[in-house]
């Protein structure tokens, strides 16, 4: 994976983390730094930062009643363990917030489609207990869902191909050019993001590719192995597809019912218009590609640059109205499918 | 250097939970190093009121007991503070280890790994890698929207809200006045239901439609909260994806696959062009136009009307 991003210090998680710690570290004496920071889902310098904190904590600064923890910078050691009474290092309960964190993307997860049936038990089993375990705290879960959207058959495949690390072939569309292209592709990872995706790298392009599994019409699971190349994977705090800086610039000046370009085109700038609408400014590798959101937004927008591609929108209009005139709709009538 | 907020956290949550009596506040400024030094009792008393707030968000039970001189004392009591037992197996560990990191929302991403640690607290089973047993799988609840952790926190507290909220064709944005029940994310995307107090009839929106900031009003909720709901179906339909009726086309061959692949009966014309029949919901013409020269809409008159006008408009734009 990755290097973790580097998380600013809130001092909520940050307290929530050390009651936490103090009940760990209690029953194991001499913990592994390495291993602590693994369990807690965190790097050894966030483990370290805490291990500063907690010698300053206890149930008063006076009479050392203070955590006598200290570390040799390789294990933990708790030289007063009995200056918290047994009862004061109990696991906590869960706040609703926690509850509802764990519970909500639990039972989104499950419900992904093509998920394996064994992890999609797991999870259901996982679920209900911590639902028991919240009580009450985890009623306010019910206010929030999430579903992911996926082709079960299509994610399947390709879980089964990256387990057993085998290649894929497929048929895949591309909303860009109107066309199915096929291609062979190692793949790497499936991510759900409303969406799901399967990053992989392409045989044909020879390079990194994000494939919705939506758009791809067939899939075979080949005996080749798959075998991508090392490569350090996207940050899935970005947006899965970021143009690049190089990439030539689009214009597009919208009226208030053409707003919504901004929701689903990732856009350098989007300054408003006095009529209501928006003036956004987008970059992509292949501007024509846009010849299809310039036909979407008929009179709801315009594109204002390049000129070629306001162009060839318009031509595409006009041959569409020329085919409409050849193909009348008298022409049709009782030749019903 | 001032002490820092966490360590004063820490440290109160200690004193709260290692006693076994109320503790007053002066006995609590004696016990806590930053309290001492937190200047005069005005700044304290506040301090030590948000403190105590932050605690409770933490999920921490903190009782207010008055004592029989009238002064006021606080404890955490075991009993009302401890997780009740629970045992997971290391396929559950790793099932939740991969939910924990679903989020992108800071405060439930922080929420959700605080979880896990009170589980591992507790004895969670370690050393799964919940990509060993999970695949190359990575799911992500997507959270770009401000309005998100307000509304969110009002739906948990039930609290009526007030947003500016722009719709989808409208110019400008209006203020809402809404009692919220529920959020919803859907294809990468959130969504509200609740009240709309202003025209008494339940109401979905989009959160990236709110503009400004969202405001909490201090009233209760006047509408029943219904148990179940639905915001999926509404923001299904406005989608075009709830088809009542069914639509001829003719497409142009090998292209349009998406709406192949939604169609009900295709013919082959053999002249380079297919008839498809193809459901037909709200938002067809608007998608039928992408397809520009490659589809023919030949029924029904109203819809070939509304491509034909879109069309028009562009060739003329």
């Amino acid at each position: 994976m990755a290097g973790k991003p580097v998380r600013p210090v809130n001092a909520i998680d940050q307290t929530r983390r050390m009651l936490s710690l103090v009940t760990y570290l209690r029953e194991r004496p001499g913990a592994r730094i390495a291993d602590v920071a693994r369990a807690f889902g965190i790097t050894e310098d966030e483990l370290v930062s805490d291990l500063d904190v907690l010698p300053m904590c206890g149930t008063s600064f006076r009479g050392g009643d203070l955590l006598d923890i200290d570390t040799d910078g390789e294990r933990i050691w708790w030289h007063n363990a009995a200056a918290l009474g047994e009862e004061a290092a109990e696991p906590l309960r869960l706040a609703a917030d926690e509850a509802t964190a764990l519970l909500v993307a639990a039972r989104a997860v499950a419900t992904l489609p093509g998920l394996r049936e064994g992890d999609r038990q797991a999870l259901l089993r996982a679920t209900a207990k911590v639902e028991t375990a919240a009580g009450e705290a985890g009623d306010a879960s019910a206010r929030l869902s999430v579903t992911f959207e996926s082709e079960g058959g299509v994610f399947a495949d390709v879980d089964r191909a990256i387990a057993e690390r085998r290649r894929l072939w497929i048929r895949y569309y591309s909303p860009a050019r109107d066309e199915l292209t096929e291609r062979e592709i190692d793949p790497i990872r499936l991510v759900s993001v409303g969406h799901t995706y399967v990053e992989a790298w392409c045989r044909r392009s020879e390079a990194r590719r994000t494939f919705r599994l939506d758009r791809v019409a067939e899939i075979k699971i080949l005996d080749e192995p798959s075998a991508p190349p090392e490569i350090e994977l996207r940050d899935l705090s970005e947006a899965l597809v970021q143009p690049a800086a190089e990439d030539p610039e689009v214009v597009v000046e919208v009226g208030p019912a053409g707003r919504w370009v901004a929701e689903y085109y990732p856009h350098d700038s989007a300054d408003e218009l006095p009529d209501g609408g928006l003036r956004i400014t987008l970059r992509t590798p292949d501007p024509a590609s846009l010849r299809r959101l310039a036909l979407r937004l008929g009179g709801d927008g315009r594109i204002v640059s390049p000129p070629e591609l306001a162009d060839s929108a318009r031509r595409a209009a006009r041959e569409a109205l020329a085919a409409y005139d050849q193909v009348g709709h008298g022409d049709v009538e009782g030749q019903r499918l | 250097m001032a002490i820092a907020k966490a360590e004063r956290l820490m440290n109160l949550a200690l004193c709260l939970l290692g006693t076994r009596r109320p503790l007053s506040k002066r006995e609590l400024r004696e016990s806590i190093e930053a309290y001492l030094e937190a200047g005069n009792d005005d700044s304290f008393s506040r301090m030590f009121e948000r403190d105590k707030d932050d605690l409770r968000e933490l999920g921490l039970v903190i009782e207010t007991v008055e004592n029989l001189d009238g002064e006021v004392g606080y404890l955490a009591r075991r009993d009302s503070n401890r997780l009740p037992p629970i045992t997971l197996d290391a396929e559950e560990a790793a099932a939740l280890g991969l939910a924990a990191k679903v989020w992108q929302q800071a405060r439930l991403a922080g929420a959700a790994s605080g979880a896990l640690q009170k589980l591992r607290a507790a004895g969670l089973p370690e050393d799964v890698d919940p990509y060993e047993a999970h695949g190359a799988l990575e799911p992500r609840i997507p959270v770009h929207e401000a309005a998100f952790e307000p509304l969110m926190l009002a739906c948990r507290d039930r609290r009526p809200v007030v947003f500016d909220y722009r719709k989808a064709t409208a110019a400008h944005p209006e203020t809402r006045n809404v009692e919220p029940w529920a959020l919803e994310c859907w294809r990468g995307h959130w969504y509200l239901a609740g009240w709309d107090r202003d025209r008494g009839a339940e109401r979905v929106f989009r959160l990236s439609r709110i503009t400004g900031k969202v405001r909490s009003r201090g009233t209760a909720f006047t509408a029943p909260v219904p148990d179940v709901v639905t915001v999926r179906e509404t923001v299904a339909s406005w989608a075009g994806e709830i088809a009542d009726r069914s639509a001829l086309i003719r497409l142009r061959s090998g292209s349009g696959y998406p709406l192949r692949a939604k169609a009900t009966a295709v013919r082959e014309l053999g002249d380079g062009w297919d008839e498809l029949e193809i459901p037909y919901g709200h938002g067809l013409d608007a998608w039928l136009v992408e397809f520009g020269p490659d589809a023919v809409v030949l029924e029904p008159a109203e819809l070939r009307a509304d491509v034909v006008d879109r069309l028009r408009a562009v060739a003329k734009g």
